[in-house]
């Protein structure tokens, strides 16, 4: 018989390395000849997007288009360290710097316009597409590139971000150990094949406090994977473990879930900007599966009524419970 | 062997010439999708390979008289989209579109499929219950033989070096006659059958019992009949209570049967057997036309 179930679940999650650890990013933002800038710093794209949202966000500090940003960030001689893509950090802390970066560089270009255009002061000046102009007064506009090439040595600017967090008191637990915390919660509807005990999640709802969305799309791509990988991880993903031998140690054994596994996913994007990130930004790379498990195990339990205190629930896994259930009941 | 020549044959022929001359030393590749991954693991090391793939004579689904015949190098796509094979028969069908994911599809073929000998075979169970025939050519002779009767082990069926598999065949669907397919695995696509199951039935208006064959999948060294379940079923009426009897019955077979095998077997499949015998038996009767 096909049972169906829902479950909820929700979560917070502490960004960053945490507990007092120094967690330290570091960029430099760099006028180029065309009037371009380019950013120097030592994140790591892995895939979730980290090139794109930290172009986005020097490119809004200096009235750029995300085009006219040039990210140099996989290089280790020519980049300073910002530390790992890890920790679900990088948006957080070196979005952090970066935007430091940039403004530094953005006030010397306004100082130098000032200067340049012979004017009393920097109000009412505009930074829009590579040009520098007085709002009241267009024609009192110079270039980035003018700028550019005004200089003997390229004009740079470096920048360093170190998050607040206190150690806590190893005998209390007490302190500040995170700081953003972001939130989380799930909804998902599973039917669960009590005769063969193979759970299919059939929707899911999946909320997640973001500060600000940088880049929505990559946010629900984020979401959608992190909703992917939190199934596999609770129903699919099983090692085999016995007596330290792995027995499921190729892709065709050790499965995760592919498109035809996955349900419709509504993803709720909550939007309340934490005044200590980049433009009110926080991570969202791993609390996105956080939610995700608990909220299918709590639909198992009320589609059968059998609780799963053991990842994966595999259909063999769950068989067994469900029988023992019946043969407690009968 | 160290690997001298692969070649692309266009005609069966060149095919059985090949074979007849190599022998031993040769291996016909068809898809290739088990076949190849047999070779990066040096579990086979053939110095000649025949490509059989774009063999034209191979590749076909056609009446012929009251049987239907698949060439063995016909690709599951072919299969899951044939119009030949009746809506009764849509078993057969549902099998081939089980298979693997579209990649898989599109380059697997039928006669890799059974030539393979894997236990988890997903056409297999549906062609034994359809009470398939092997046809079987070398250079000088055809033979037939049960699809059933042509399996001798896990991974090894029974072919001279010199033959190859050609067709298989079973006879066309009847009014009152179904074929049901069911297959478990442990995700939706890209998943090994933890169990298959294929049902035909063939019954009156009452839906009296007159003719059943039951195929199964990765139940046992390689796939087969389900003979005292059949059994257990012929001439009764396929109420609801007899067919939760017959797979009780089937769940203990399979306990006595996997008794010796590891846990993640004989802990589930007798019992996560039922489900899916029951939906592959009911699918049968609701094609039955
Ligand atoms: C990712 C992946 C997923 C898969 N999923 C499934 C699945 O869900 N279900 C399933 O059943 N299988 C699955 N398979 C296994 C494989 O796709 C099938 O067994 C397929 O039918 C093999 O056919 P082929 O044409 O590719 O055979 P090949 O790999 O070319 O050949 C297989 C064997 O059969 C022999 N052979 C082929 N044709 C003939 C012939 N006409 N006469 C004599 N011998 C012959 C070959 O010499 C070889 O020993 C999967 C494989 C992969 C790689």
């Amino acid at each position: 018989m096909k049972k169906r179930g829902k479950g909820i679940a929700c979560i917070f999650y502490g960004t960053g390395y945490g507990n007092g650890f120094p967690d330290v990013s570091r960029a430099y933002a760099e006028l180029q000849p065309d009037g371009k800038v380019a950013i120097y710093t030592g994140a790591t794209e892995v895939g979730q997007g980290a090139k794109t949202a930290l172009s986005q966000i020097p490119a809004e500090v200096l009235g750029l288009s995300v085009d006219d940003i040039i990210f140099i960030n996989e290089d280790t001689s020519i980049t300073p360290d910002a530390g790992t893509a890890a920790a679900t950090r990088q948006t957080y802390n070196t979005g952090n710097a970066i935007k430091m970066a940039a403004e530094e560089l953005r006030n010397e270009l306004i100082k130098i316009a000032v200067k340049e255009l012979e004017l009393n002061s920097d109000i009412g000046l505009k930074m829009k597409d590579g040009k520098i102009f007085l709002e009241i007064y267009p024609d009192k506009c110079i270039t980035f590139s003018q700028i550019a090439a005004m200089q003997e040595e390229p004009l740079r600017k470096f920048a360093v971000f170190t998050a607040q967090t206190v150690q806590i008191d190893p005998e209390t637990g007490q302190g500040a150990p995170y700081w953003p915390y972001t939130f989380s919660a799930c909804a998902v509807e599973v039917e669960v094949d009590t005769e063969t005990g193979k759970v299919e999640v059939i929707r899911g709802a999946h909320a997640q406090d973001v500060g600000r969305a940088v880049n929505p799309t990559l946010i629900e791509g984020q979401m959608d994977g992190g909703f992917a990988m939190a199934m596999g991880y609770v129903i699919y993903e099983d090692l085999g473990l016995e007596n330290g031998k792995i027995w499921n140690n190729k892709l065709s054994s050790y499965i995760i879930p592919t498109s035809m596994d996955m349900p419709e996913i509504q993803n709720i994007i909550v939007e309340d900007p934490e005044n200590t990130a980049p433009y009110g930004a926080k991570g969202i790379g791993e609390p996105v599966m956080i939610s995700v498990g608990p909220a299918i195990l709590n639909a198992i339990y009320d589609a059968v009524g059998v609780r799963m205190t053991e990842i994966p629930v595999t259909p063999a896994k769950l068989l067994k419970a469900i029988r023992e259930k019946e043969q407690k009941e009968a | 062997m160290e690997l001298k020549k692969v070649i692309k044959a266009e005609k069966l022929d060149e095919v059985l010439n090949l074979l007849a001359e190599n022998r031993e030393r040769a291996k016909v590749i068809a898809g290739g999708t088990d076949f190849v991954i047999q070779l990066r693991e040096k579990k086979i090391a053939p110095e000649v390979i025949i490509d059989i793939s774009d063999v034209d004579e191979l590749n076909f689904i056609r009446k012929s008289g009251e049987f239907i015949e698949i060439g063995a190098a016909t690709k599951f796509t072919t299969i899951k989209n044939s119009g030949i094979i009746s809506d009764a028969f849509k078993g057969l069908k549902d099998a081939a579109g089980h298979v693997g994911s579209p990649q898989i599809r599109n380059l697997g073929t039928v006669g890799g499929n059974i030539c393979n000998g894997s236990p988890a075979a997903d056409t297999v169970p549906a062609l034994l219950a359809l009470g398939a025939v092997a046809v079987v050519k070398s250079k000088n002779n055809t033979r037939e033989v049960p699809l059933e009767e042509f399996y001798l082990d896990r991974g090894k069926v029974k072919l001279e070096p010199d033959e190859i598999l050609y067709a298989v065949k079973f006879l066309n669907s009847k009014p009152g006659q179904g074929l049901g397919f069911v297959k478990l695995g442990l995700r939706n696509a890209l998943a090994i059958s933890s169990i298959s199951i294929a049902v035909f039935v063939e019954t009156d208006n009452d839906i009296n019992c007159k003719d059943v064959r039951i195929g199964s999948g990765a139940l046992a060294k390689f796939p087969i009949r389900e003979k005292e379940v059949e059994a257990f079923l012929k001439g009764k009426t396929l109420h609801e209570d007899v067919i939760e009897e017959a797979t009780e019955f089937f769940g203990k077979i399979l306990e006595q049967r996997l008794a010796g095998r590891p846990p993640v077997e004989k802990d589930y499949k007798p019992y996560a057997i039922k489900g899916v015998f029951k939906e592959a038996l009911n699918k049968a009767l609701s094609v039955v036309c």
